[in-house]
């Protein structure tokens, strides 16, 4: 392993390897300056130091007696502020829930889901996808637009005089709650100019019980066989007093066929 | 003593030397005896420094040119990014570290190397862990821990040769001569040992009986942080504790300072990573445990610190002659800034602006590149003349190396730095959309890559050299070759 003289160059150099040297010097130049291996020496501990680490023990005991959140097990807050997290949690999230209104919560289901066919103006699209704004539909009794959302609709039907029926609107009961067709429809109802009785979850329900047999989408003859102010079944919510003498369109004027 | 006792074969020496020179002998036989090895490890080291570098260059171009090559698989940035970082971790960083603590152990325990075959076969099967691993990052089987995205059939692999390498430390430690056990040793000795229940631990919570939920998330911070600490840290601390009393010919300033820096730095250091989660779903206790065991982390800096300061006291102008202690002292000092820094960006109120931020990118690089690297530089500058028998080339690309590194590693932390903090801002700022927070820091991260392209010839440089010191190539000298012409008598002998 040691022998790795490497035979004798002919080129001029301007100094030798120890490795390539003539008498091969095996306590080379830089182990011969070397110093001796390294000491210790017994300089005592300065009081300045002793004084550092007393300084850092403090803060850092300080710091973490003031962060420790008390050294709970689910303690988030570092202050040991609100106390554990689930129940904070839970509280916050019902809270949270409870700030948004019906109304609100319907407008992002309502942009999640019936925007792309109905637009944000509710007018729909000329000749293919009906308005709801101003629709005797919409703001009729509560029961046709239930029926609506919950089944879909499809084949031609006529809506504020307009007729309608390239397109089909799928049912909705696989994919929304019964609270959030609830919440979607009176967003609907009182958007747009629309003025006309809030929906609640517990009639959604009712009437989804009462259709779950009902195989295919709704037409318009079905429609036009419930009554226009036909109200969904649990009765309007309490303290709710719909509107309706203001409700704008003709309900019964509009027997379209 | 006599010479006969060192079972090797004895040199071509007089036999009647006086006793001064008997322990030269016995340093010349165990270079010998470490000469295969460390420079397996070392080249094999300054390889992977090489291909990580170049990774690192791709990496920081693709941050602000994220279009170059966005359409070949294995160059998208979220697999170069962990190549490039377990390649600089476990390939250039670990060999390194370890090719030079096997030349200190065999040094300190003053006996040559036993059982190199050990070690050799320890350092291919690193090798081919490191490039299963590397391979496996860049095919896409990375496992997305931090330091940890070596698949786990690669991580067998490294286990297999790291037990190697421990048994051979062991073994060597067994057979040390002499009564004294030096400071150096206590810290190569730790990190040996702390390294494999470091990697044990966070394999074994990661993946095979794997913790729940975010708890992974703190296994794999504190293993990164005190992969940091415990083992290139120990490895860079023990060396600057071997490097700077050689080369000056002083004893260490304080037994005293030793001992308290060695273990209230194992204490509190395995104590850390949590505090790179500030704000993260944990309970709050553990976070500020870390916290304030960072906090603690002053007591071992400021002890080694000045430990190191004093012993040093009126024999910095050696600086000048000397690349080993240049680089060393460097490296000694960034360990200051490093953990200075450390506590100040984990205290919650600062760690809320700079987490997940580029400033923690400074951080590691601050450890791992201007402590830990420039120490294993400067190590290597006093090791590799004593293996191939054969002064340093050129001090010209000595002084290269240096500045370019320097300077590179500078520019590089005080841009992510800089970056960082601008970005934490912006992104504190509720008015600011996110992505205007990673336009502002563009022109910082051009400036990372004007760095990076320093550290690249600064790399490239020295590999360069190493080379011709390997081959026996280039200028060849029988005098120490010093930065600058020496201009008092007497210094000749500090390299």
């Amino acid at each position: 392993m040691n022998e790795q003289t490497s035979p004798p160059d002919q080129r001029v150099r301007q100094g030798m390897d120890y490795g390539e040297s003539e008498e091969v010097q095996e306590v080379h130049a830089a182990i011969q300056r070397e110093k001796r291996e390294p000491r210790v020496g017994l300089e005592p501990l300065s009081i300045w130091l002793i004084a550092v680490y007393g300084l850092a023990v403090f803060f850092g005991g300080a710091y973490l007696g003031r962060y420790s959140g008390n050294f709970s097990g689910d303690g988030l807050d570092p202050l040991g502020g609100p106390p554990p997290t689930k129940k904070a949690g839970g509280a916050q999230g019902e809270q949270q829930q409870a700030e948004l209104t019906p109304h609100d919560r319907g407008k992002k289901i309502f942009a999640a889901n019936c925007q792309t066919c109905h637009q944000a103006n509710g007018l729909g699209v000329p000749g293919q996808y009906p308005p709801l704004a101003g629709s005797e539909f919409t703001t009729g009794g509560s029961r046709r637009p239930g029926m609506i959302v919950l089944k879909g609709l499809e084949g031609p039907v006529t809506v504020k005089g307009q007729k309608f029926g390239t397109a089909v609107m799928q049912p909705w009961d696989k994919t929304l709650t019964d609270q959030r067709i609830a919440d979607v429809l009176t967003y609907e109802r009182s958007e747009w100019g629309n003025n006309a009785s809030p929906v609640t979850g517990e009639q959604i329900a009712a009437l989804r019980k009462e259709l779950a047999n009902h195989p295919s989408s709704f037409t318009e003859p079905d429609l036009l066989g419930v009554p226009a102010d036909a109200e969904l079944p649990g009765g309007a919510p309490v303290g709710a007093a719909p509107p309706k003498p203001g409700a704008p369109p003709q309900p019964q004027s509009s027997p379209a066929s | 003593m006599d010479a006969t006792e060192i079972p090797l074969k004895a040199p071509s020496v007089p036999t009647d030397v006086p006793t001064s020179n008997v322990e030269q002998i016995e340093r010349a036989l165990i270079d010998a005896s470490t000469r295969v090895p460390v420079l397996m490890f070392y080249t094999s080291a300054i390889v992977w420094l090489l291909f990580g570098t170049l990774l690192a260059g791709f990496v920081s171009f693709k941050l602000h040119s994220p279009d170059w090559f966005s359409n070949v698989s294995f160059l998208t940035w979220g697999r170069v990014r962990p190549a490039h970082m377990n390649v600089m971790v476990y390939g250039w960083a670990s060999m390194a570290g370890m090719g030079t603590a096997i030349w200190l152990m065999a040094r300190l325990c003053r006996t040559v190397l036993r059982h190199p075959l050990l070690l050799v076969a320890g350092a291919g099967f690193w090798n081919f862990g490191v490039l299963l691993g590397v391979g496996g990052i860049l095919v896409g089987d990375s496992t997305g821990y931090q330091w940890l995205e070596f698949p786990p059939y690669a991580a067998i692999v490294l286990f297999v040769a790291y037990s190697l390498i421990i048994s051979w430390a062991v073994l060597m430690f067994r057979f040390r001569r002499g009564d004294q056990i030096y400071i150096t040793q206590w810290y190569l000795l730790g990190a040996f040992l702390w390294f494999p229940w470091l990697y044990a631990a966070a394999q074994l919570m990661l993946f095979v009986v794997p913790v729940q939920g975010v708890m992974q998330a703190a296994v794999s911070w504190w293993f990164a942080n005190n992969l940091l600490f415990l083992w290139f840290g120990a490895i860079g601390l023990g060396t600057a504790y071997y490097m700077i009393p050689k080369v000056i010919g002083r004893p260490v300033y304080s037994y005293h300072l030793a001992t308290i820096g060695f273990w209230t730095y194992a204490l509190f250091s395995s104590w850390t990573g949590m505090q790179r989660l500030v704000d993260g779903p944990f309970p709050a206790w553990m976070i500020t445990a870390s916290i304030a065991a960072t906090i603690l982390t002053i007591i071992p800096v400021a002890t080694v610190g000045l430990n190191h300061h004093m012993t040093m006291q009126g024999y910095f102008p050696l600086m000048r002659y000397s690349p080993t202690l240049r680089f060393t002292v460097f490296g000694a000092i960034s360990y200051t800034v490093f953990s200075a820094l450390g506590v100040l960006i984990s205290l919650r109120s600062v760690a809320r602006y700079v987490n997940f931020t580029q400033a923690s990118i400074a951080y590691s690089h601050l450890g791992l590149y201007a402590f830990f690297t420039m120490v294993i530089f400067g190590s290597m500058y006093y090791i590799v003349p004593r293996l191939v028998g054969r002064e340093w080339r050129y001090a010209s690309l000595i002084k290269l190396h240096f500045w370019a590194s320097v300077y590179g590693i500078g520019l590089m932390i005080l841009m992510l730095l800089a970056g960082g903090f601008l970005q934490g801002a912006n992104m504190d700022n509720p008015s600011l959309a996110f992505s205007e927070s990673t336009q502002t820091i563009l022109p910082y991260l051009r400036g990372r890559s004007l760095s990076g392209v320093l550290l690249t010839v600064s790399h490239f440089v020295f590999a360069f050299h190493f080379g011709l010191m390997l081959f026996g190539l280039g200028r060849t000298s029988s005098v120490p070759t010093f930065l600058n012409p020496v201009e008092t008598e007497g210094s000749e002998a500090h390299v």
